[in-house]
């Protein structure tokens, strides 16, 4: 009981924090580079598993999963970004993204690292040439322990799977 | 009284009571003296004003109250039926489709008053019930004769056993009185045994219930005919039991006398003494009588004797009631969902008992096969619950096409076939329009006005048909006529002027691309426009449409002889037999509803036509299609390898898919792909298998 009573004591109080200031995201690997994905936006994270091809498709499209039942697209986050075609290795997962107007996309990533809480003063919103297409899809970039993080448009990368 | 939550019941019912008017108004235009029909109008716009003035729809109720009064009219021979009339009954039934679209939309009635209508209706009843009046008169009184005679005697003709001429007696010595009273119900009413038990109720409030005729239990079960007949015992006045009876609505009449058991034709006194013989002997007499007041069936047959003076108020045997439950579409999807699960698991189940090809428990064999049955049966079941015939659709043709006949001044005649094909629900809600836009355009573009068609030798009607059958997984819907047939030459003219196509293109094309021009947007060679068609959005619409549900739309046309128009869709949209094969290392499902034949081909059989591959299959020229080169993959078999070719079929036209390997037939789900795949055109969906792996589904049509 006394237990119980603690936490509820604190919980308001992280609860705060976290909805006033900040917002957590998940951070991934792409080669050498981390970059960050809203963690509202994440419905699953599974490990690489067989993908079934589609033909006459664009070559970022991978294919589709069985995710539950579910048939899921499978977009290459590297071959979005203009990176070197994927090396599948025990730490690639593939991140399942809800959006608004796909539904269920998932997204291929060398490894998952963590999940880190950047406060707003630590996201910095960058703007970019608007030429140069891969970049757009970073928003913003933030600091955390003193590594730099690219956080992702959602919307950029939903309108790229199309 | 909040009545919202009955909204959507009483939406759906007063759409199948419109379209039931419909209906039997133009079988009534055709055959005006059809007595069934006019008791079904009657009894179908009687319960239409009875809901609408349940839910508080005052504009609705009143114009169905005027429209209940000329076919009461009607059916009691005082007008005839002419062809003005079911001009505006026809318009009062597009204004209360108004209502039901307004009610729909606002769950409000709108503010139309459609006096106009009401006035002609009336009309309509007074100049019928002039030349009527005396017939009228001369009827009542007769009537009422009838009437009387008839239930004055009802309560006296009950068969009185022992015991309850004892009760009667007994109460009768107390100084109560017993009464007999005979109530009658409309025949409209569609609940009898509710507003019977209603009238028990109302009368057990002032009076002791001692004898029913019929028995309450078959008065409960609605074992009875339109009358059944009480002894009572009161301390009160007859009046207000009457009253008190008259006050359950649909009822017709309420008769009560006081009885004196003197007066029973089951009664003897001289019996009172012996009544163990006397029982059998009533019994006996009872059955020869003619009274409709007898429950049991031979009562129920001899009635329509008795009641043949007024035999047109007689109802027919009643319609089958069938027992129905209405489903939210929703929990039906939901279930669809869940039985798609169960047999990908039970998918699963097989590929692993085939595993495990070490002496396997052939008892779980047999249990997987038995689950594989089960499955099978249920995925039927419930499918064929969403399936609905397209008569909800179709039934509306008739009348349109009888509408359409007077604005365009043709002489035309909708022959229909097949109505009670079924389709998916989802299917038949949407094919309404596309069908109504391909009749309109038979109507108005097909069709050559009555000179041309006389000119020509055709009858004076013109003929449209609109037949429907099952043809495999698919489902046909033709629509045809004897009309004009298309004029490709005006289509090519049309198509260079307004530069859709480029002369020399339209010097290639052949009579049948020219006739695809037509599908194209905005696109139309009626030389008026009219309101019926003509205006260049719709046979785009209607290819479009059907497109999306997975079906295709085909014409063939003839000049000067008429022009068809088929329609196909797919019987279901969720689950299919399908052939799985290999192409490369990716496996593939083929719709086993497309499949004709698997053929082996030795390489040598194939031969080149215009640079293109073709075997010659039982006198027929089939073009091949090599799938691995359409899907992008190395083939692993060997050029001088035996080809194994799936011969597939659309319409009259055929292809054979070059594979690699057959694995064989399955029952798969099929899961959408959503927008990613609008781009391959021949993968219209994926399945799970049972190893969780995914396959893609190869839509033949697409293919050919």
């Amino acid at each position: 009981m006394e237990l119980s009573t603690n936490t509820a004591k604190n919980l308001p109080e992280e609860e705060k924090r976290g909805i006033t200031e900040s917002v957590q995201y998940i951070v991934i690997r792409l080669g050498n580079e981390q970059y960050g994905i809203d963690i509202r936006n994440i419905d699953n994270i599974v490990r690489m598993q067989p993908i079934t091809r589609i033909p006459k498709m664009p070559d970022y499209l991978k294919g589709v999963i069985n995710m539950r039942g579910e048939v899921i697209p499978v977009i290459s986050m590297r071959l979005v970004m203009g990176l070197e075609p994927d090396e599948y290795t025990k730490a690639t997962r593939i991140i399942v993204l809800k959006l608004e107007q796909e539904g269920n996309v998932g997204f291929i990533v060398d490894e998952v690292k963590e999940v880190v809480t950047l406060t707003s003063n630590e996201i910095e919103k960058i703007t970019y040439n608007s030429k140069e297409e891969k970049t757009n899809l970073i928003t913003a970039v933030g600091k955390h322990n003193g590594e730099l993080i690219s956080l992702f448009d959602l919307n950029a990368i939903s309108i790229e799977g199309n | 009284m909040d009545v919202s939550q009955y909204l959507e019941i009483f939406l759906d019912e007063t759409k199948e009571h419109l379209q039931n008017l419909n209906t039997r108004i133009l079988e009534l235009e055709a055959d005006p003296e059809g007595a069934d029909t006019i008791n079904e109008i009657f009894r179908a716009a009687h319960s239409l004003k009875g809901m609408a003035g349940t839910m508080g729809y005052k504009r609705m109720q009143n114009l169905t109250h005027d429209m209940e009064n000329v076919f009461s009219e009607v059916r009691n021979g005082n007008i005839k039926v002419k062809p003005e009339m079911i001009d505006v009954l026809f318009q009062c039934l597009d204004a209360l489709e108004e209502y039901t679209d307004n009610i729909q939309s606002t769950a409000d009635e709108g503010t139309n008053d459609n006096d106009a209508l009401i006035k002609q209706l009336n009309d309509i009843l007074n100049s019928g019930s002039v030349s009527s009046a005396k017939a009228e008169e001369a009827q009542a009184p007769e009537a009422a004769a009838t009437s009387v005679s008839e239930s004055g005697a009802k309560w006296d003709e009950i068969a009185l056993d022992d015991s309850q001429i004892t009760v009667i007696k007994e109460a009768q010595k107390q100084g109560k009185k017993v009464y007999g009273i005979n109530v009658q119900i409309q025949e409209s009413c569609i609940l009898k045994a509710a507003r019977a038990f209603l009238v028990f109720k109302a009368v057990e409030e002032l009076a002791e219930i001692i004898i029913s005729e019929p028995s309450a239990q078959d008065v409960e079960d609605e074992k009875f005919d339109r009358d059944f007949t009480l002894i009572i015992l009161s301390d009160g006045e007859l009046d207000a039991v009457i009253k008190a009876a008259e006050s359950v609505s649909e009822i017709e009449k309420v008769t009560g006398a006081p009885i004196a058991l003197e007066n029973n034709k089951h009664y003897n006194k001289s019996e009172e003494a012996e009544v163990h013989e006397a029982a059998p002997e009533t019994a006996g007499t009872e059955t020869p009588e003619p009274a409709a007041a007898t429950p049991s069936v031979p009562a129920a047959a001899s009635a329509p004797a008795t009641a043949k003076p007024d035999a047109k108020k007689q109802t027919p045997a009643k319609p089958v009631v069938n027992r129905t439950v209405r489903v939210d579409i929703e929990k039906l999807d939901s279930l669809m969902n869940l039985v798609s699960e169960l047999i990908i698991a039970k998918n699963s189940l097989v590929s692993v008992s085939s595993q495990e090809q070490t002496n396997v428990n052939s008892a779980f064999n047999e249990q997987i096969e038995y689950l594989e049955q089960v499955t099978t049966n249920l995925h039927e079941s419930v499918m064929k619950v969403r399936m609905v015939p397209i008569e909800s659709v179709v039934n509306k043709f008739p009348r349109m096409i009888r509408d359409l006949s007077k604005k365009l001044d043709k002489k035309m005649e909708l022959y229909m076939t097949g109505e009670e094909t079924e389709l998916d629900r989802t299917v038949v809600d949407e094919i309404g329009d596309p069908l109504m836009h391909l009749l309109r355009n038979s109507a108005d573009h097909g069709l050559e006005s009555a000179e041309v068609r006389a000119q020509r030798g055709k009858p004076a009607v013109g003929s449209i048909f609109l037949d429907a059958y099952q043809d495999g997984n698919n489902v046909v819907i033709e629509v045809r006529d004897d009309g004009n047939g298309i004029d490709t030459e005006a289509v090519r003219n049309k198509a260079i002027e307004r530069g859709t196509i480029t002369p020399e293109q339209a010097a290639n094309m052949t009579d049948k691309d020219i006739i695809n021009l037509l599908f194209l947007p905005s696109f139309s060679t009626a030389k008026k426009v009219t309101d019926v068609s003509g205006r260049g959005v719709g046979l785009d619409v209607v290819r479009s449409k059907i497109e999306s549900l997975s079906g295709e739309v085909e014409v063939k046309s003839k000049l000067g002889v008429g022009s068809t128009w088929t329609i196909r869709l797919p019987l279901t949209l969720a689950i299919i037999q399908a052939l799985m094969v290999v192409v490369g290392d990716e496996k593939y499902a083929i719709s086993l509803g497309s499949i004709q034949t698997l053929e082996d081909i030795s390489p040598s059989e194939v031969k080149l036509v215009q640079n293109k591959e073709v075997i010659h299959l039982r006198g027929t020229v089939i073009p091949l299609i090599r799938l691995n080169e359409v899907l992008d993959i190395e083939s692993k078999k060997s050029e001088n390898e035996n080809l194994i070719v799936v011969i597939v079929k659309k319409g009259d036209k055929m292809a054979g898919l070059v594979i690699d390997e057959l694995i064989g037939q399955q029952e798969i789900v099929i899961k959408s792909l959503g927008k990613y795949t609008k781009q391959c055109k021949f993968i219209s969906g994926a399945t799970i298998l049972g190893d969780g792996e995914i396959a893609l589904i190869l839509d033949a049509n697409a293919l050919i």
